[in-house]
């Protein structure tokens, strides 16, 4: 009996991976002689196998591969020396589950008050740090020094007693 | 896997260098057709190999052998290409000039007309290929370079027999109408 090829084309695939069983083996046998429909899919197949495989058979053979090892044993010692970040994570998986659970809120807790207070102790510790002198006036009595700054604003007056002189003597 | 597979991988698995250096010397060519199958390009291809084996040595612990050991290898390799030409879609291509250029040479390959017609059609592949989903791209790949049978390409891409099948009967048909010029079978049909 004749195969139809619509159930043989099915087969198509199997048969060229060679995956068939025998009994489909003799099938698609018996019908490829009476189909160039099917012989031609076949042949697309094997083509179409040479245009991937043929460029990349070349590509190896002209390839020499014991510096690509050598690349690799770097590579294998540069990752062996951890980076800071990497032994931070790697302290980190190394305490215990519990220990995290204090460790890491008294960290944040430590790092949230420095990112608080450093402001403010800053502001108080450099009072005007870029102030100027812009006047300065001398008398007898008193001597009067003006200080600005630019940004915020901010003038200072200061005023201060003359050195004492020395009494005359007649 | 054989005994002496086994104890190459424990050694490996225990940091061993050497180990590594004899699974290297096993199975570089294969994993270099399969890298180079998907990328098409020299160094690419061999940036894959060297990534494939430094993450082997990093993570050959988690290899419990419940699968065969070649076919965690080329499911790796597998994935570390498609990554790679994902990355690599944003950086547009060499031209044919800065990446071989063109030298006299006696040797009719290596005339620069018939490099430029290789490699026009090596590009023609190379776009062909890309336009499968990355699962059809796998298992054509595996097949037609590694000839590694449907159970083995199962085995890699972690799906059935059936579903591997689809793929090639689909990925071929797919890559023969956009390659036809070049794969027709010449018969009259």
């Amino acid at each position: 009996m004749k195969s139809r090829c619509s159930s043989i084309s099915e087969l198509l695939d199997k048969y060229f991976d060679q995956e068939v069983t025998p009994e489909e083996r003799s099938l698609v046998e018996d019908h490829l002689p009476s189909c160039p429909a099917c012989r031609s899919a076949l042949l697309s197949m094997e083509n179409l196998r040479n245009l991937i495989k043929s460029p990349v058979e070349e590509a190896v053979e002209r390839e020499n591969f014991p510096w690509v090892w050598e690349k690799i044993e770097r590579g294998i010692q540069q990752e062996e020396k951890p980076g800071l970040w990497e032994s931070l994570w790697s302290w980190l998986d190394m305490i215990s589950l519990r220990q995290k659970k204090i460790l890491i809120p008294a960290v944040a807790a430590v790092v949230i008050l420095i990112l608080i207070t450093a402001p403010l102790l800053y502001e108080k510790i450099s009072s005007y740090p870029d102030l100027s002198v812009v006047e300065y006036v001398e008398s007898d009595t008193y001597n009067v020094m003006i200080y600005e700054r630019e940004a915020p604003r901010v003038t200072v007056i200061w005023l201060f007693e003359g050195p004492e002189e020395e009494p005359l003597t007649s | 896997m054989d005994i002496n597979e086994a104890q190459l991988i424990s050694r490996c698995q225990q940091g061993d260098q050497e180990a590594l250096k004899e699974i290297f010397n096993q199975y570089h060519q294969k994993l270099y057709r399969i890298a180079y199958g998907v990328v098409r390009h020299r160094e690419e291809a061999l940036d894959i190999v060297q990534e494939v084996f430094i993450k082997l040595f990093r993570s050959i612990h988690q290899f419990k052998g419940r699968s065969r050991f070649y076919t965690y290898l080329y499911r790796m390799t597998m994935n570390t290409a498609i990554d790679h030409t994902r990355k690599m879609k944003k950086v547009p291509p060499l031209s044919i000039d800065e990446e071989e250029g063109f030298q006299l040479s006696d040797d009719p390959d290596r005339r620069p007309d018939r490099i430029l017609d290789h490699k026009e059609l090596e590009a023609k592949v190379k776009w062909a290929m890309d336009q499968l989903s990355p699962d059809q791209k796998a298992a054509l790949i595996f097949r037609e370079i590694e000839g590694l049978s449907y159970q083995e390409i199962a085995e890699a891409t972690g799906c059935s027999i059936g579903t591997v099948m689809s793929r090639l009967h689909y990925g071929r048909k797919k890559v023969q109408e956009l390659l036809k010029d070049y794969v027709e079978g010449g018969e009259e049909v």
